[in-house]
């Protein structure tokens, strides 16, 4: 076996460039070199995960400056939002991280329910779609990362269980992808029947292909080569650049929102957090197989422990009532029509909602006058703030490290651009 | 219980629905993150989040308002519920959600400032590098200024856009479309 | 002879060529590349129309699919990628976004990318299924092969 090359692995102090920590300037020496060529990355790139533009200084072969160009995709999400009412909007953040996205739409219902009290069947349902999105999202992480970094075969791997997850969400929502079921108080239709035997076999069989994948890119000396030592983050300079999620972890930082402070029911299943010290693309490799691993095993426990019961809230001002009931209620006839006309109200004031989404820390605050439409809705899109890493861990990196290392920070620009 | 009283330039202390507001003076915010980072812990910026209260409690929001509990047929049809929503000091709101990213006692703060068009705001860059891009974003959706920031350039938008989009005074833009009830 | 030797027109078999190994550019925008993306993978499988093959090179590639949310910062690229291929070159607006701005009508999303470029196919959904993809992409073929020249000879921009 060829010895693998001899990189440092982890870093003392800060590579946080200043005075800008997100753009990686030339160094003074280099400034007026004829040997310098800057060239341009994107936004139409088969290799940066979306419209990313990066405009990157090269010295030869070496990546001496860098600066993330980012708005290729802003849609207007937040002020579009503005316009919609409550129940319209939900159908919004999904769209902005489109891998993953089930977590947007769980964190803005969550955001609104802080004033409903939700039913545990409906808790239990969104947690265990929320794994399989999280599983999803690794997948297609991974197989576009294998793809970009050379083992092309990952991709079908990878995409022939993405496309059985995909199969279950269409066995639940009716939708493959986008799937708006997730509603203020709960779920929006009760969950189908057949739904729990097709998930039960796609536990068994995810760990398997798994182990398929690993089996194909982990011994292999290119990828080994090509994902140990580089793009270098430690803790200190992870924490200071806000990053979360499997770059945080795979940087030595053991945090993680669904064990720290559990929303939905994590407190209640039992779950392994994996955490690597070396910071690098390998170690951000590990932990997300790691992660889909764990999340196979939470949707295990998830099945088994399902509960009965109704899958929405009652209360029948946010909430639609059942059909029979508007022959013979006139108060659900009423409120049936206030809630399709002008929307239903959430009281006036400002929360902030976090849960661990597959790429860290997806955060909404949103702003409510006590209206029918949202007054002010932010997301916090953790790709967003993984970019601005990019300068600090492309120091000393190669153009073919270029892509390992924005592939490893596995950001969607959707999410980054709202 | 982690107490805040000493934290420079407090103005008001803001508990509700699990979260802790601390508004601080705008001039006075650097000193005040670099005394939640370096003295209470806050080492993790996770959001920062302008808002523009142009309008606020102008239209549309008082009436049917829903509660948790129901309705209680004994007291007023409102319960209380109906008023307007209580005006702000200020047209923008920047708001800080900072976290202190410790295993086993992780603990949430929200660090806000209160600002009028064209007033400036501290730049907390030198505090937390991540700021930089939130910072960015802030100035170019919504037009405000950070005093100290490295790169004050847009973001998102075109680099020769005008006008500050997520302003409510921006209009909405795109294209008409007939017998919506949108606008 | 007959059964030796095909017979035909040069417009028929030039179309047929065509058709039988048009490759697309990786134009991937946003939630409707994901799904571009499953129909090469294999069960949805694009390689029976030989177009498994997504070019890089616009100068490489006959078939655009614009898949996902174009803003107007994005807009210029794209046009220049569509200017970069050579004739004869086919369109697909994939999905609600590109075919008409979608849900997102407002200040930055551009209202259909008809309006840069001219579409042969629009395809619905958000985002569509692969199938419903598959069935724009057959579609196109059908045009070709009855001899439909492409949009930018037939209508331009604008439509």
């Amino acid at each position: 076996m060829a010895i693998a090359p001899q990189r440092p692995r982890i870093y003392e102090g800060t590579r946080i460039p200043s005075p800008i920590p997100s753009v990686l300037e030339l160094p003074q020496e280099l400034r007026t070199s004829d040997d310098v060529l800057t060239v341009n990355f994107g936004p139409n790139h088969p290799s940066t995960h979306g419209v990313l533009r990066l405009v990157v200084d090269l010295h030869g072969e070496e990546v001496v400056g860098l600066a993330a160009v980012i708005g290729y995709l802003h849609t207007g999400f937040e002020k579009n939002m503005e316009q919609k009412s409550w129940w319209k909007a939900i159908t919004y953040p999904e769209r902005i991280d489109y891998v993953s996205f089930q977590y947007n739409e769980l964190v803005f219902v969550l955001a609104i329910e802080q004033l409903l009290e939700v039913p545990e069947r409906a808790t239990w349902m969104r947690m265990l779609l929320c794994e399989l999105t999280r599983i999803h999202s690794h997948l297609v992480w991974l197989g576009t990362a294998g793809l970009e970094l050379g083992a092309i075969s990952m991709f079908w791997y990878c995409f022939r269980e993405r496309d059985r997850i995909l199969d279950l969400f269409e066995l639940v929502t009716g939708v493959r992808m986008h799937t708006r079921y997730f509603q203020a108080g709960g779920l929006a239709e009760d969950i189908p029947p057949g739904f729990f035997d097709e998930c039960a076999k796609f536990v068994e069989v995810m760990p398997k292909a798994i182990d398929e994948y690993e089996a194909l890119v982990d011994r292999s000396q290119i990828w080994l080569e090509r994902t140990q030592g580089l793009g270098l983050l430690s803790a200190d300079d992870a924490i200071a650049l806000g990053q979360s999620g499997p770059v945080l972890r795979a940087s030595g930082v053991d945090w993680d929102l669904r064990r720290e402070q559990p929303y939905l029911v994590y407190d209640r299943v039992d779950f392994r957090v994996p955490v690597r010290q070396e910071g690098d693309v390998y170690a951000r490799y590990r932990v997300r197989m790691e992660e889909m691993r764990e999340s196979v095993r939470i949707i295990d426990q998830a099945l088994r422990r399902m509960p009965g019961g109704p899958w929405i809230a009652d209360d029948r001002k946010v909430v639609l009532p059942p059909r029979e009931e508007l022959h013979t209620s006139m108060e659900s006839l009423i409120h049936h029509f206030k809630i399709v006309t002008e929307g239903y109200r959430v009281p006036e004031g400002e929360v902030y909602v976090t849960v661990e989404s597959p790429r860290g820390e997806l955060g909404c605050y949103v702003v409510s006058d006590g209206g029918p439409k949202p007054w002010r809705v932010k997301f916090r899109a953790p790709s967003f703030v993984a970019l601005e890493a990019t300068a600090t861990c492309m120091r000393n990196a190669l153009v073919a490290d270029l892509i390992a290392i924005v592939g490893s920070l596995d950001t969607v620009m959707g999410e980054v651009d709202r | 219980m982690l107490n805040y009283n000493r934290v420079p330039g407090l103005v008001e202390t803001r508990e509700g629905k699990g979260e802790t507001t601390l508004v601080v003076d705008a001039p006075r915010l650097r000193e005040a993150a670099r005394y939640l980072r370096d003295e209470l812990g806050f080492n993790f910026l996770s959001d920062i989040a302008a808002t523009d209260y142009l309008g606020w409690g102008g239209k549309g929001v008082s009436g049917y308002i829903g509660s948790a509990g129901g309705r209680d047929l004994n007291k007023p049809s409102t319960q209380g519920l109906q008023r307007l929503p209580r005006p702000k000091p200020r047209r923008f709101s920047v708001s800080y959600h900072l976290l202190m990213l410790r295993a086993g006692a992780g603990t949430r703060v929200r660090l806000q400032v209160w600002v009028d068009d064209a007033e400036p705001v501290p730049s907390v860059v030198a505090v937390w590098p991540t700021a930089d891009w939130h910072e960015r974003e802030a100035w170019d959706l919504f037009g405000i200024r950070f005093d100290g920031h490295p790169n004050p350039q847009r973001i998102l938008m075109d680099d020769d856009w005008e006008g500050h989009p997520l302003r409510k005074d921006y209009p909405i833009g795109g294209e008409p479309v007939r017998f919506s009830g949108e606008e | 002879m007959e059964r030796a030797v095909g017979l035909t027109t040069l417009e028929k078999a030039v179309a047929w060529a065509q058709t039988k190994s048009m490759w697309p550019d990786t134009f991937g925008l946003a939630c409707c590349a994901i799904e571009m993306m499953s129909i090469v993978s294999s069960r949805y499988d694009i390689a029976r129309f030989g177009m498994e093959a997504f070019r890089s090179s616009p100068r490489q590639a006959d078939l655009l699919i614009v898949s996902g949310r174009v803003v107007h910062k994005m807009a210029a690229p794209l046009r220049q990628v569509y200017d970069q291929m050579l004739e004869p070159k086919w369109v697909i607006a994939m999905g609600a976004c590109a075919s008409s701005g979608g849900m997102f009508n407002n200040y930055t999303t551009l209202q259909g990318v008809d309006k840069i470029v001219a579409v042969d196919i629009h395809v619905p959904g958000c985002p569509p299924r692969p199938e419903a993809l598959m069935e724009g992409i057959v579609r196109l073929h059908e045009k070709v092969l009855a001899g439909v020249p492409p949009a930018y000879e037939l209508h331009g921009v604008g439509c």
